[in-house]
């Protein structure tokens, strides 16, 4: 089986994140026209959830036949870290976007986002790559699991703070009146929480895994440093909130830079080290 | 008295603190990273002693956090994490060894241990014998697993084998052997001094096939003068398929320097040197293993699940009242547009 077989696949699943990220943008303008949920509103919603799922099952073909051609899943360089978080990132904002309604207008923020590294994972090179004995271990579905979890919360609560600073540029507030910003505030929030829960737990299962893969819980190699660091941030952020009545404005950016902390932590740190972990070789 | 011991513990207890704690830690976190020995262990210290204060603080004085089962639950974990590894820190042991095929465990042959001031380990009552072992590389040298076959005592006078390697250890009264990346060859020697009893030993070689190359290694003999070494392997290693690094399977000439002497040895063969006669007995090979041993493992764990259910359960009954109160709410047409939709 060639190596091109599988970026058919990666292709179509962006393409239709492509078209779903039109359609949210189209939503919101929508919105702005009418004064309540009209017709068209849900209309487009439902297309865009459809596309949204659509992206989600082509990427999951893509995975699928890599992880068939190499034997192993996605979890050892950049190309795939992405491939599989344009997977994770489009279930979990699926899912959400479908259960919880008043969130949805965020897609104007986290669809981009979820672009962006589409557009990343299609400037690398789809190399193979060879899966070290120490992850052979189930503690590692474990700590991924979690991780994917935890960044697409605080995706969401990004998308949601995106939210809250765009209803402040003169001209698009009224494309997000549909909600106050304190509502926003205290739902962005809610994700960022539950981020933190699944962010101890992938730390919990990292630690576990790396004590059976190299004889150590921590080490502080640049992705444990990096991931305490998010988990610190998250608990900072948290904490402010509840010492000083920060602006909710305010209250938004620091959503935003803890998302970008964790961001560097998933995408940043193989520029760092050769590996995601040291004890990969 | 009881005022001023409560209003010292309110300040102790400060969220304001625990951002400057955790300001702090985050610094002490990046210095480090990697950790560089030029780092003091203060810059964590420091930090975590401060939050263990204000966490102890919050727990007893602050309502938010005392009142709330699943917030006092998640705010004891931390506080158990941060007291387990300090007393891991305290009582761990770290070492390295590296065992022949065939030899036994001995304590006393341990590489740089490094242990807490309250180690007090049973590492003299380890017992096991080190078997072969295996290591399957792909093409392009990329290493796949590894077992090592280990002989333990079964209680009942015999010996029972156990297959480690990669991310399963060996774990013996605590202590975790876990085999590393680093092994290799190891000719085995006799030397026989000019008039006197001759001794065995081994020479470890550097790491194969990381060293490949460079199979070279020297000893100097009681009474003798250095004696360098060269081992010209054959273990059927090669770069372009897969092979399977097995001991039992190599062979090697042995090529020794003694001053001007340039000889290649074969196994058996015996050859006289300045001071007495060298003897190549046997190829061998060895396998290196990281020594692990911290009693609170388990329990950080534990203290680690404790924590998070309690949070877990916190934002649980957090959401639960937001959305009843949403739900209340819903008869307002602003809110209907917010929630219903």
């Amino acid at each position: 089986m060639s190596e091109a077989t599988e970026l058919p696949w990666l292709w179509a699943g962006l393409s239709a994140y492509a078209v779903a990220t039109i359609l949210a943008f189209r939503g919101v303008v929508i919105l702005a026209k009418t004064s309540a949920i009209s017709p068209p509103v849900r209309s487009n919603e439902r297309l865009l959830l459809l596309l949204l799922v659509s992206g989600v099952l082509l990427l999951a073909m893509a995975l699928g036949v890599r992880w068939e051609r190499l034997g192993h899943g996605p979890f050892i360089n950049l190309y795939e870290l992405l491939a599989s978080q344009l997977f994770s990132l489009g279930l979990i904002f699926a899912l959400v976007y479908w259960r919880v309604p008043a969130l949805r207008t965020s897609a104007v923020v986290v669809m981009p986002l979820i672009w962006l590294l589409g557009s990343w994972v299609l400037m690398l090179e789809p190399s193979d790559s060879h899966f070290p004995p120490t992850y052979n271990n189930n503690w590692l579905w474990v700590h991924v699991g979690f991780g994917k979890v935890f960044l697409s919360f605080c995706l969401v609560a990004a998308g949601l703070a995106g939210i809250i600073l765009l209803r402040g540029v003169p001209g698009l507030g009224r494309w997000f009146a549909h909600m106050s910003d304190a509502a926003l505030d205290q739902m962005a929030w809610r994700f960022m929480m539950l981020a933190l829960v699944f962010d101890s737990l992938m730390l919990i299962a990292g630690a576990v895994w790396a004590q059976d893969a190299w004889g150590r819980y921590w080490q502080w190699d640049a992705l444990e440093t990096s991931a305490f660091m998010t988990w610190l941030s998250i608990g900072a952020g948290i904490h402010a909130r509840l010492s000083y009545k920060i602006p909710v404005r305010v209250g938004a950016l620091v959503i935003l830079a803890i998302f970008g902390l964790a961001f560097v932590t998933y995408f940043g740190t193989p520029y760092f080290s050769e590996a995601a972990h040291k004890g990969v070789v | 008295m009881m005022g001023r011991l409560h209003r010292c513990g309110r300040m102790l207890a400060s969220t304001r603190l625990t951002l400057v704690g955790m300001v702090l830690l985050a610094v002490g976190a990046g210095l480090s990273y990697g950790n560089p020995v030029t780092t003091s262990v203060w810059v964590l210290v420091t930090p975590l002693g401060l939050l263990s204060l204000n966490l102890f603080a919050a727990i007893l004085v602050q309502p938010r956090i005392n009142r709330r089962g699943g917030l006092l639950m998640f705010h004891i974990g931390l506080l158990s994490i941060v007291v387990l590894a300090a007393l891991g820190r305290l009582t761990y042991y770290e070492a390295h060894i590296e065992l022949l095929s065939g030899e036994s465990f001995d304590p006393a042959n341990v590489i740089e241990p490094r242990q807490g001031p309250w180690h007090m380990g049973e590492l003299d009552e380890v017992e096991f014998v080190q078997g072969p072992y295996t290591v399957e590389y792909g093409s392009a040298l990329k290493r796949g697993p590894t077992r090592s076959y280990l002989a333990l005592p079964d209680g009942s006078g015999g010996w029972r084998e156990e297959v480690v390697g990669d991310d399963t250890p060996l774990v013996l009264k605590g202590y975790r052997f876990y085999t590393s990346f680093n092994k290799g060859f190891a000719p085995i020697l006799s030397w026989t001094p000019t008039g006197g009893v001759p001794v065995t030993g081994s020479v470890h070689m550097p790491a194969y096939p990381l060293f490949e190359y460079k199979q070279d290694n020297s000893w100097t003999p009681p009474g003798g003068s250095e004696i360098k070494f060269w081992l010209r392997l054959d273990t059927g290693y090669t770069e372009e398929s897969a092979w399977v690094l097995d001991g039992r399977q190599a062979s090697g000439v042995l090529i020794v320097n003694s001053g001007e002497q340039r000889l290649e040895l074969q196994l058996g063969d015996e050859v006289a040197l300045a001071g007495g006669r060298l003897r190549y007995e046997a190829l061998n090979s060895w396998l290196g293993y990281k020594i692990f041993y911290d009693p609170t493992l388990k329990w950080l764990f534990f203290a680690a699940i404790l924590g998070v259910v309690g949070l877990a359960r916190h934002y649980w009954s957090k959401f639960d009242a937001l959305s009843a109160a949403a739900s209340l709410d819903s008869a307002s047409p602003t809110t209907e547009k917010v929630v219903n939709r």
